[in-house]
């Protein structure tokens, strides 16, 4: 991947980029990402534009691991550059419909109804591989923002894991502590904490005024 | 047999001696002034003579419309032809001033042959600059420069409008359509502005000046085209005809991505061109809000708009340039009411009163009550006007409405993924530490929803934000909420930042505007 990495961005420059010849090129190059956890956002925005100008030319399934792919690079809004670049028709299919509402429930955080969801259609996000992976690290992100200590059921349930040693993966991965039921995460107090922001006039400001008085 | 005399009389017969009568009429029927000034500007264009071009473009030719065209055509080049000597270029630079005023002033009469001549005659002169051997000798007030980059999207924009509205158009209208599918094409477009930009080394150039490189540098990197004014403004200016292209298409990502080498953060000015610095504002701005990087577009919109409100006495003159800045400007406050309604933040006190003045306080008070219309028709007045780069099918009646539903739809799931958002922001103002399931009881939600809400926010207030470099893409992903929170176990930790009221700053201002009040008073 790492080869044609550089020869799509060397394509991608200039007037080269809105050429029908590659669109096949960036289609096997969405398919290499999907197989291999790679991800080029700009490769596939300029598929996606392609497609745009030449409506009879898009594949669908190609769309749908495009989406797929924005949402492994959560929280990143990738998702709402893709969608801005579809029609119709194409958000209208039932596939697309599918990975969207996925991707509403990704966004409302409600993690645990996203884990039945995705149970329902193993066939359309197996395409890309370590997809389920990807969405718990955006999980855990999310989770690393928001608490400081959090119940180890809770935990699973967003994480959608039942399994003790998969649980100990990520805690590992991102160095949190469990303690009994509850896990820590990190201390959150010196991030948040009250601040009072109070006015400071300084000299400069009222030099000319207190000058001009006599 | 016919006498010399009658003979005579019937070569000039009545058809003929029409033509000729008629030519004569027209010719008479321009006024003297004009004549004289297309003629001047014909040879001031010779000469190079910028300052003079200058004068011509802001101050005569505006002065001409008001008092002879106001609301009707320009004359045709014919017309004037016989006052100005033969000279392919200046009879493109006429007549795209001609095309020009005509979409402006009097486009319920443009039809559709007149859209295919103006495009053709861009062509030529795309072409005249662009495949040129050596740099064309040709140099133009960087004003005029820029509206032709500017009109060439516009008229694009109106194009693929026109075409895309199937109900009322006639068989022949149709046929000619068919017949000319590459006229106006978004490739051409793209083509042209590609070119330009390519010839003029334009990238590498700002690359060099922003890493501090001398002049010398910059003109290394120029090559042989860059050096020349002509060609490299028509690149800079392209860049933002890009810009704007790629934002009618809905490819944001792209749109702020081409102008990865001008430092949108600075106020440097390139081009000293006001329009095109209000227009990079208008369309980055909106493309950093489709992306939801709502601190990035307040920062924009703000820095633009104190900058106009500083220089506004320079837009009050009637001219194209001038409506569509001030148009611009009323759409950016009304993109900074929505965004500051989705991301509440501090902004400039001027800005505050000038939102209040314009009546957008009822309206944000209306998105902030979730009034989901009122954001639909909020972001319809503001948005830029989407195109599809395709044609519709012959037959689809409704076309010409998708590309706006389109991006409309994907900005309102935005909002309505945020519906709960000043619900739970108004709660956690109220506290500063709350267990989880309390809170979720005053607002009446079970507490497993309460959860995933409270999650969300953070998600939502947490966007990438512009830190350094030059590329606008670039950014770290920052907290943009005054209110935050975190939860240890059950209990719900709040912090909010309190800012105090700047009596300060406040008077100090007062008192440098009398005085300065007191200054004129004097000195009348």
């Amino acid at each position: 991947m790492e080869g044609m990495k550089a020869e799509i961005k060397e394509m991608l420059q200039g007037i080269e980029r809105y050429n029908p010849d590659k669109v096949s090129t960036l289609e096997h190059y969405v398919n290499l990402q999907a197989r291999e956890r790679g991800y080029d956002l700009e490769a596939n925005l300029a598929l996606l534009k392609l497609y745009q100008f030449m409506p009879d030319m898009y594949k669908l399934d190609v769309v749908a691991q495009i989406l797929l792919l924005s949402l492994t690079n959560l929280p990143h809004t990738d998702i709402v550059l893709c969608k801005a670049m579809l029609t119709q028709d194409i958000l209208h299919d039932d596939k697309i419909k599918t990975i969207l509402y996925l991707s509403e429930l990704l966004e409302m955080c409600q993690f645990k109804t996203f884990w039945e969801e995705i149970n329902k259609h193993q066939a359309l996000t197996g395409c890309v591989v370590g997809f389920e992976d990807a969405i718990r690290k955006f999980v855990c992100h999310v989770i690393s923002i928001t608490y400081q200590t959090i119940e180890d059921k809770v935990l699973r349930e967003l994480l959608g894991l039942v399994d003790e040693n998969a649980i100990r993966k990520w805690t590992d991965l991102y160095g949190w502590n469990i303690d009994g039921s509850f896990v820590y995460l990190a201390s959150q107090e010196e991030i948040i904490k009250t601040r009072n922001i109070t006015e400071k006039v300084d000299l400069e400001s009222v030099a000319s005024i207190m000058a001009s008085c006599y | 047999m016919y006498s010399d005399e009658e003979y005579a009389e019937d070569e000039y017969s009545y058809g003929h001696h029409d033509q000729y009568s008629n030519q004569y009429d027209r010719e008479h029927m321009v006024p003297d002034k004009v004549k004289k000034v297309m003629s001047y500007m014909q040879d001031m264009i010779a000469d190079r003579n910028i300052n003079e071009l200058n004068t011509l473009y802001e101050t005569s030719i505006p002065e001409l419309t008001e008092q002879y065209y106001k609301t009707c055509e320009w004359p045709e080049f014919e017309e004037i032809a016989n006052y100005v000597r033969a000279d392919p270029v200046f009879h493109n630079l006429y007549k795209e001033l001609y095309y020009r005023h005509l979409y402006a002033r009097v486009p319920g009469s443009l039809h559709l042959e007149q859209r295919l001549e103006s495009y053709w005659n861009y062509c030529e002169l795309f072409n005249y600059i662009i495949s040129a051997e050596s740099p064309v000798m040709l140099e133009l007030p960087n004003q005029w420069l820029w509206e032709i980059i500017d009109e060439f999207i516009y008229q694009f924009q109106s194009f693929s409008q026109y075409r895309a509205k199937m109900a009322k158009k006639s068989e022949a209208e149709i046929d000619t359509l068919k017949r000319n599918t590459k006229t106006w094409s978004v490739h051409s477009i793209l083509s042209v502005l590609h070119h330009l930009v390519d010839k003029s080394n334009i990238n590498k150039q700002l690359e060099v000046y922003n890493n501090q490189g001398n002049s010398e540098e910059i003109q290394d990197v120029a090559g042989e085209f860059g050096r020349h004014s002509l060609y490299k403004m028509l690149g800079y200016f392209s860049l933002v005809g890009l810009l704007r292209l790629h934002s009618l298409l809905g490819d944001y990502y792209q749109a702020i991505k081409v102008l990865e080498n001008i430092e949108l953060n600075k106020n440097s000015q390139h081009s000293k061109v006001p329009g095109c610095q209000i227009t990079i504002s208008y369309y980055v701005g909106f493309a950093y809000m489709m992306m939801r990087r709502y601190a990035d577009a307040i920062r924009t919109f703000s820095n633009s708009l104190l900058y106009i409100q500083k220089t506004k006495q320079n837009f009050q003159t009637k001219s194209y340039q001038n409506d569509q800045i001030n148009k611009q400007t009323d759409q950016m406050y009304m993109l900074l009411a929505i965004c500051l309604v989705l991301h509440p933040q501090r902004i400039d006190e001027s800005l505050q009163t000038t939102l209040r003045e314009k009546q957008f306080a009822d309206k944000m008070n209306k998105m902030q009550r979730g009034d989901i219309k009122e954001f639909e028709s909020c972001f319809m007045s503001a948005c830029p006007k989407f195109v599809s780069p395709v044609a519709p099918p012959f037959d689809s009646p409704e076309a010409h409405l998708e590309p706006a539903k389109l991006q409309l739809q994907v900005f309102m799931e935005e909002v309505e993924q945020q519906q709960m958002l000043p619900t739970i922001r108004s709660y956690l103002k109220l506290y500063t530490t709350m267990p989880l399931e309390k809170l979720a009881g005053f607002v009446d939600i079970k507490d497993e929803e309460f959860r995933n809400y409270l999650l969300a926010f953070k998600h939502k207030m947490q966007n990438v934000v512009w830190t350094k470099g030059t590329s606008g893409l670039e950014g770290e992903f920052q907290s943009g909420s005054e209110v935050d929170f975190y939860i240890d176990k059950n209990m719900i930790h709040i912090a909010d930042t309190k800012v105090a009221r700047r009596y300060g700053d406040f008077f100090i201002r007062q008192i440098h505007k009398f005085a300065e009040l007191n200054r004129n008073l004097r000195d009348e």
